[in-house]
């Protein structure tokens, strides 16, 4: 009766135990989702919109897209380089001519994330996929304020790696896991 | 009964656990990462791409070529340089730790002036207030100015300071640290110049010997060139055919080298010229090797009583005779004297005797025997390590009150040299002070002045390679980023403050460091990276991280000059025996070399690798000794702290001083020796060295040897007593039982 009643109260706890872990996971991938759907605030505010709609190309900020694994976020001097003339008074503007008079870095905060785990980089995608910014961080060119707009999970990645020719490569798992 | 942890607490404890890891596994790892643009972005930088650049060790006095690893502007990781011919893509512990160095908090951002010695209190100044500053105590000071330099300075620099005094009538520049010291830089030569009329200093080529005698010598750890005798030794151990040389180990207290070795003997400190001198010895009389190897040992070798010999190294008649053997009997045999012979009183003999050996077995200048290190190209400098001697002459005038002004830079004298010698005595008799410490050290705290330089990942420079094995290597140095703190390069300080001096200013017409140094290596021609033209020389330096030439020069033949037999008293030992009944063995640490890999925390967490003593000083012991003492030092069985080693705390006085440190008692030492490592004890140099350990140069006297080279350190008897403190030893891999075992199989007898 006592070996019953003791087993019982561990199975009790275990399952006391699953319960538990699996809300836990439950709200992690919560909070996980949500993340990475969210809109973080900026340091500066940011409208995308202003500059594609004065004529600048994505690569004339984010140069590096074209021949590193990342895009780049322009230097404070480059912001500079325009902003010394161009609407001056703003208060955002203001703000960067003063992280540019202190020497520090702007620090914007990350938007789009993939997993340590993945390998990815911007300039096969841009130069050998010949790929526009557009098909993966969306229609930038209207936003106010960037935001995510894919997920980027594997199964968004594969969605287009399998509709190359060469697919059978760019589906292999050593391509993005290495 | 050991108390186990009980179900229900498992159960606790892996409830809380799980829930720990899921929460913070679950959270994106870069949710909080923020992207930092660069305020202004440095050319030949990549976002996302690494760039290397190879540059120069300035960790000791080696100079290995090394490959950093920049990201985004900041140096990652540090590797051995691969096209580099010393170290040829190797690089030891130390070498590693150096972006520590370059991003160490407690590093000084601009010039400081102290305005009390020793208070630590620091004004801080403008860089021209400080230059003016400099320049008007320099020029009041004339020739009563001093420098005081350390073997890792760059050559340039070296160069610089050398013309700068000459041109002032001042004395020339002094490079005196313990590293040197302790490894016998200044003996080597002297020896070397007596033997064979060259002060180079020697090299062993292991990669082609068959038995190396090693007297002492741990060439792999903090000795002459670490890491280049790591990959000699590596070819020494696995040569063509399945050949396998054998090292034979001479020394008091097991070192790393001693761990390796075929055959360990455990001899009496002070002995290692005296046997050196029966092997030679009994080589002659018993007619041993070949005929040629029997006449130079008739010529070379004075006789001695070997069962004097015997009783006087701990050693039996039957050991010695046998090491004779074995000696006489290899093809490519080679004797290497090690560091404890330096700070023997007897030391030019002792060396002497053991490079006899050398001479006896035909391979000077041989492959698989002894070399010199080859000759600095025209034109380039190599600071030579100064003698003892010329350290303490230098003292002196301070203290007699001739040198007006006192420059420092890259040496630590007030932590380098014992308290006897009466540094901070002497510099209170110098007017002016000027340290060029990037973080204040014991030195900078008697500084006037502070004008931190670069350090070396932020600098320009080179190094001429010594000891260089078989071509002459010319190792370049540059920033490999852009500098962390408002510092100078100490190069620039004086080629500015030159300028106003006339007399310097005529030895100093350059712009700046980059000016002087492009002259120098363009003055080098085409090396084994080819080029032509100023430019193109000075790119491809940059690049390749040297010069050096592709084919490797014929060794230069060496001519014995020994005229009669080398003689070898027998050592003297400071100290009564009777008082001080057990002789003192200090070493350099493997990870804290002289002291200097102190401040770097990734030194000071690496377990020592004898002992895997981390973060302290010890004192080594044989277990026997220990027992005979009372003094504990044992594991705990049972419990939460199970597997920790508890120590006694010991006080160990010489003549000359005494320190505080925690027992280490292990098999792999003399019963009647105790061996306490150099490196711990700052009061200052940054957080991490300060205050931790004790310097056991506190027990070390201020006399030199009769030639001068040399501080008696190796020659002190100590006493011990119990303090009735016990702390924990924080070392690793020592479990109850396993550890101990295995030492008592491995020596079994002790």
């Amino acid at each position: 009766m006592r070996a019953t009643m003791k087993s019982f109260r561990v199975r009790l706890i275990a399952f006391g135990i699953f319960v538990v872990v699996i809300l836990l996971l439950a709200g992690g991938v919560f909070v996980v989702q949500a993340q990475a759907q969210a809109t973080p605030q900026q340091p500066v505010p940011f409208p995308h919109v202003n500059m594609v709609q004065s004529g600048i190309p994505c690569l004339f900020c984010h140069a590096d897209a074209i021949r590193s694994p990342t895009a780049g976020i322009p230097s404070v001097e480059k912001c500079m380089g325009c902003h010394k003339f161009i609407a001056t008074n703003t208060p955002a503007i203001q703000k960067v001519a003063d992280y540019y008079q202190r020497g520090q870095p702007i620090p914007w905060v990350r938007v789009n994330r993939l997993p340590r785990f993945v390998y990815f980089s911007h300039q096969v995608h841009v130069v050998a996929g010949a790929l526009n910014c557009e098909r993966c961080h969306g229609d930038v060119g209207r936003m106010t304020e960037f935001q995510p707009v894919a997920r980027m999970t594997m199964g968004w990645c594969l969605n287009c790696h399998n509709a190359q020719p060469e697919a059978d490569r760019l589906k292999d798992c050593v391509v993005c896991h290495r | 009964m050991t108390r186990g942890i009980t179900r229900r607490e498992f159960i606790r404890i892996g409830v809380v656990g799980a829930a720990a890891a899921v929460l913070t596994g679950c959270l994106p790892p870069r949710a909080w990462v923020v992207l930092e643009p660069y305020v202004r972005p440095p050319e030949e930088q990549l976002a996302g791409v690494a760039t290397w650049y190879a540059s120069t060790c300035r960790q000791c006095p080696a100079g290995c070529g090394i490959v950093v690893r920049i990201m985004n502007g900041r140096a990652l990781k540090i590797e051995g340089n691969p096209e580099h011919p010393l170290n040829r893509g190797k690089l030891c512990a130390r070498g590693q730790a150096g972006v520590q160095l370059l991003y160490h908090p407690d590093r000084l951002s601009g010039p400081a002036q102290q305005t009390q010695r020793g208070t630590r209190q620091f004004k801080s100044l403008s860089w021209n207030d400080a230059l003016n500053l400099l320049y008007s105590k320099l020029q009041a000071a004339g020739s009563a100015t001093a420098v005081w330099g350390d073997s890792t300075m760059s050559g340039h620099l070296a160069d610089i300071f050398a013309r700068y005094t000459k041109a002032i009538s001042a004395p020339a520049p002094i490079f005196f640290d313990l590293y040197t010291l302790f490894n016998g830089y200044s003996v080597l030569s002297k020896t070397n110049q007596q033997l064979f009329g060259s002060s180079a200093l020697p090299i062993y080529d292991l990669a082609h010997a068959d038995v190396v005698f090693s007297f002492g010598a741990d060439f792999l750890s903090a000795a002459l060139s670490q890491t280049r005798y790591g990959v000699e030794y590596g070819a020494f151990r696995s040569q063509p055919l399945g050949k396998r040389g054998f090292l034979v180990q001479l020394e008091p207290r097991m070192t790393i080298t001693g761990a390796k070795a075929d055959r360990w003997h455990a001899i009496k400190p002070g002995a290692e010229g005296l046997i050196a001198q029966a092997i030679a010895s009994i080589i002659a009389d018993q007619k041993l090797g070949s005929v040629e190897r029997q006449t130079r040992a008739q010529t070379v070798a004075a006789r001695v009583d070997v069962n004097s010999v015997a009783a006087a190294s701990g050693l039996s008649v039957d050991d010695l005779t046998n090491l004779a053997r074995i000696f006489a009997a290899a093809d490519h045999p080679i004797a290497i004297p090690g560091a404890a012979l330096n700070g023997q009183n007897n030391v030019a003999q002792a060396a002497s005797a053991v490079q006899a050996l050398n001479i006896i077995a035909g391979n000077i200048a041989q492959p698989g025997g002894m070399g010199m290190s080859a000759s600095a190209p025209a034109g380039l400098i190599k600071p030579t390590p100064s003698s003892f001697a010329d350290a303490q002459a230098l003292v002196e005038q301070m203290r007699a009150g001739r040198i007006q002004a006192l420059l420092v830079h890259g040496a630590n004298p007030a932590f380098d040299l014992p308290d006897k010698i009466g540094f901070a005595d002497a510099v209170k008799n110098v007017p002016f002070v000027v340290s060029f410490a990037p973080i204040v050290d014991e030195t900078a705290r008697y500084a006037d002045l502070i004008l931190p330089d670069r350090t070396y990942l932020e600098s320009w420079g080179y190094d001429v390679v010594a000891p260089s094995f078989g071509q002459p290597i010319v190792s370049g140095q540059q920033p490999v980023v852009t500098p962390v703190f408002d510092a100078r390069a100490t190069a620039d300080v004086m080629l500015t403050v030159a300028r106003g001096i006339p007399a310097a200013a005529r030895a100093l017409p350059y712009a700046d460091e980059v000016a002087f140094l492009k002259e120098t290596v363009a003055a080098l021609g085409s090396g084994a990276a080819g080029g032509a033209g100023a430019d193109v020389l000075w790119a491809r330096f940059q690049q390749h991280g040297g010069w050096w030439q592709s084919t490797i020069p014929a060794a230069t033949p060496l001519q014995s000059k020994i005229t009669a037999p080398i003689t070898v008293s027998s050592t003297q030992f400071q100290g009564d025996e009777k008082e001080y009944p057990y002789f003192l063995h200090l070493f350099l640490s493997d990870l804290l070399s002289d002291g200097r890999g102190a401040k770097l925390p990734w030194l000071q967490g690496s377990p020592d690798p004898m002992t895997t003593i981390a973060w302290q000083t010890w004192v080594e012991m044989h277990p026997e000794t220990a027992q005979k003492l009372g003094i504990t030092s044992a594991q705990v069985e049972v419990g939460f702290q199970r597997g920790t080693l508890i120590s006694d705390v010991v006080q160990v006085t010489s003549p000359f001083g005494a320190i505080e440190a925690p027992v280490y008692a292990h098999p792999g030492i003399r019963p009647d020796t105790i061996a306490i490592p150099i490196g711990q004890g700052h009061t200052d140099d940054g957080r991490y060295a300060r205050d931790r350990g004790a310097n056991a140069l506190r027990l070390v006297g201020a006399q030199a040897d009769a030639t001068g080279s040399s501080l008696l350190w190796a020659g002190v008897r100590v006493k011990i007593a119990r303090t009735g403190r016990q702390i924990s030893l924080a070392t690793f891999e020592f479990t109850p039982g396993v550890t101990r075992g295995f030492i008592n199989a491995a020596f079994p007898g002790q």
